[in-house]
């Protein structure tokens, strides 16, 4: 895909540089399972991009990454420590949902006051200007906006400039501008081996600058690899023909759909399909092929019941 | 770190204007009120521009205590800037240290300007060893203030903690006789302010500014107030309610970071 830096790194690295080792990592909510015997490894310097929908467990996986929650089974094992530990030496550095700044300060102030918490940071000034925040360093923090509050969180991950940066919905609210400069400005890090563990809902930020792509339903995983192995493992493509009267279709490699006098495959193969098609006898017209958007992929992978966020409970 | 963290605590408690109205101009304000009405005194006591100058410095502190901590710790809870903190290199110690830093720093204002309003104003006069030895005592005397302050922000919400906090204080002011002199309460008021620390605390100003020592009972009793806040911000803040999806309390003996998940 189109602006991809570097590309993906898994496999070419050292097995033992992965800031994030999950093995078989459980988490349970009383009968919920949030989390179920989840495997995954990050080597340094990926930009990996968490998807799923609300109750997947994505949220729950950060806490566990932040220390903020312990697991009920399984190792978790951050820049090579427990998660706390990594945290409290300043490895690692979030930006999460639910938390917001101290009140009462100005917005140079809190970025200082993060400078001295971590071991190798950046300069105030330098993190105050890639957030673009430059021309409100002496505003007070409560007189910030939605987006400019986002870009505060990510001028305090900026200024820790640790080893792992964890983000959690880290453009919600951003408006165009501020999510090119938030993208650029992690390409920056990524190249010079930071890893970047990001979840978002904006699949086409995931497209163009996630090096890797991990699924989560129901706290598995259900599909990791690129953008483009994620999309092909959804299906990689829909054919759409019109059928003017109602035909038997053959046996095509996919999942066929019918609406409004259209006929709609969901494929793999669709070389195969059209091949099928053009050798059977039914009527189609109007025949054209899509490649899948990482949208459809998603939706066909974690099943449409999980994306509208109702599909809380587990069969465990 | 701890040092620029409880400067910026302070900071912004002075950029309140709030906290300048109640906890420093309206102490001073009062002091200038009644001891003008009152300011002959009880034969046998103190002069009533002392006595005032005492309870009025009291007021303030502790108003400067709470204010600082409760509400404060409460609004942070709710705003996530505490959970902000549980996801950075910082300990739950350094946080608390730089808070209790703050809440006595914002008690000084108070307790240095009435005095100097009441020595310039009404012409007070106390030996120098007295001026020194009543700032010093009743500033860590305002300890049991700042604490009950975060073992209010760490019981009660964002909405609760103001209105809590200035209640407690309203009835602590004058149940402890700092509006009026706690020698005219009836015997039963009297009795009860003997056990608060709001009476103790200015009861120190009192004796010291009389020439005397502080007694044994204001010392324990101070003590016994702090140590028992102390006691109660603690579980709060150990059992304080989850967000969300909650972790659950962790085996280990001691837990670095509080408890609750920041990322639900």
């Amino acid at each position: 895909m189109c602006g991809r830096p570097g590309g993906p790194h898994h496999g070419a690295m050292d097995e033992t540089d992965a800031p994030i080792i999950l093995d078989r990592v459980t988490k349970r909510f009383g009968s919920l399972t949030a989390v179920d015997s989840l495997s995954l490894r990050i080597p340094r310097g990926q930009i990996v991009a968490l998807l799923g929908p609300n109750g997947a467990g994505k949220s729950t996986t950060v806490s566990l990454l932040m220390g903020l929650a312990a697991p009920d089974g399984g190792e978790v094992s951050v820049c090579g420590e427990r998660p706390g530990a990594a945290v409290s030496r300043g490895r690692v550095a979030a930006m999460l949902q639910d938390c917001g700044p101290m009140p009462g300060v100005r917005v140079a102030e809190l970025v200082e006051l993060t400078r001295r918490m971590y071991p190798a940071p950046s300069p105030t000034a330098a993190a105050i200007e890639v957030a673009g925040l430059a021309d409100m360093a002496q505003r007070r923090v409560d007189r910030l906006s939605g987006g400019q509050l986002q870009r505060l969180k990510f001028a305090l991950v900026a200024v820790a400039d640790p080893e792992l940066m964890l983000l959690d919905e880290p453009t919600v609210a951003m408006d165009v501008q501020a999510r090119a400069g938030f993208w650029s400005a992690m390409r920056t890090y990524a190249a010079a081996g930071t890893t970047i563990l990001f979840a978002s809902h904006y699949l086409d930020e995931v497209e163009r600058n996630a090096d890797r792509v991990v699924v989560m339903a129901h706290g598995r995983v259900v599909a990791d690899g690129t953008p483009d192995e994620v999309r092909a493992a959804g299906g990689a493509a829909i054919v759409r023909f019109r059928l003017p009267q109602p035909a038997a279709l053959p046996r095509l490699p996919g999942r066929v759909t019918f609406a409004d006098g259209w006929a709609r495959v969901d494929t793999a193969d669709p070389d195969l399909t059209v091949r099928m098609l053009a050798a059977s006898d039914v009527p189609w017209r109007d025949l054209r092929v899509y490649q899948t958007s990482l949208d459809e992929s998603f939706l066909a992978l974690v099943g449409t019941d999980g994306a509208d966020g109702t599909a809380k409970e587990m069969a465990s | 770190m701890t040092g620029y963290f409880a400067r910026l605590e302070c900071l912004r408690m002075l950029r309140d204007p709030r906290y300048l109205a109640l906890a420093v101009v309206a102490p001073i304000g009062f002091y200038l009120l009644f001891a003008s009405l009152f300011g002959g005194g009880m034969p046998g006591r103190l002069p009533g521009t002392v006595e005032i100058m005492v309870a009025m410095a009291a007021y303030g502190a502790i108003w400067g205590a709470l204010s600082a901590t409760g509400p404060r710790i409460a609004h942070e809870r709710a705003g996530g800037w505490l959970q902000q903190l549980q996801a950075m290199p910082v300990a739950a110690r350094q946080v608390m240290a730089a808070k209790l830093a703050a809440g006595m720093t914002v008690t000084l204002p108070a307790l240095v300007l009435v005095c100097l309003t009441a020595a310039v104003v009404k012409g007070v006069r106390l030996d120098t060893w007295q001026w020194a030895t009543l700032l010093a005592v009743m500033w860590v005397g305002s300890l049991p203030f700042v604490v009950m302050g975060v073992a209010i922000g760490f019981v009660v919400g964002a909405e609760a903690a103001f209105p809590l906090s200035y209640g407690l204080y309203m009835a602590m002011a004058a149940l402890g006789g700092l509006w009026v002199p706690p020698a005219q309460l009836p015997a039963a008021l009297r009795q009860l302010a003997g056990a608060l620390p709001s009476y103790r605390l200015a009861d120190l100003g009192w004796r010291i500014a009389a020439g005397s020592a502080p007694s044994a009972a204001d010392v324990a009793i101070l003590a016994a107030w702090t140590a028992g806040l102390g006691l109660l911000a603690a579980l709060a803040y150990r059992r304080r309610p989850r967000r969300r999806l909650g972790s659950g309390p962790r085996p280990g003996p001691r837990r670095r970071h509080a408890s609750s998940p920041a990322a639900a």
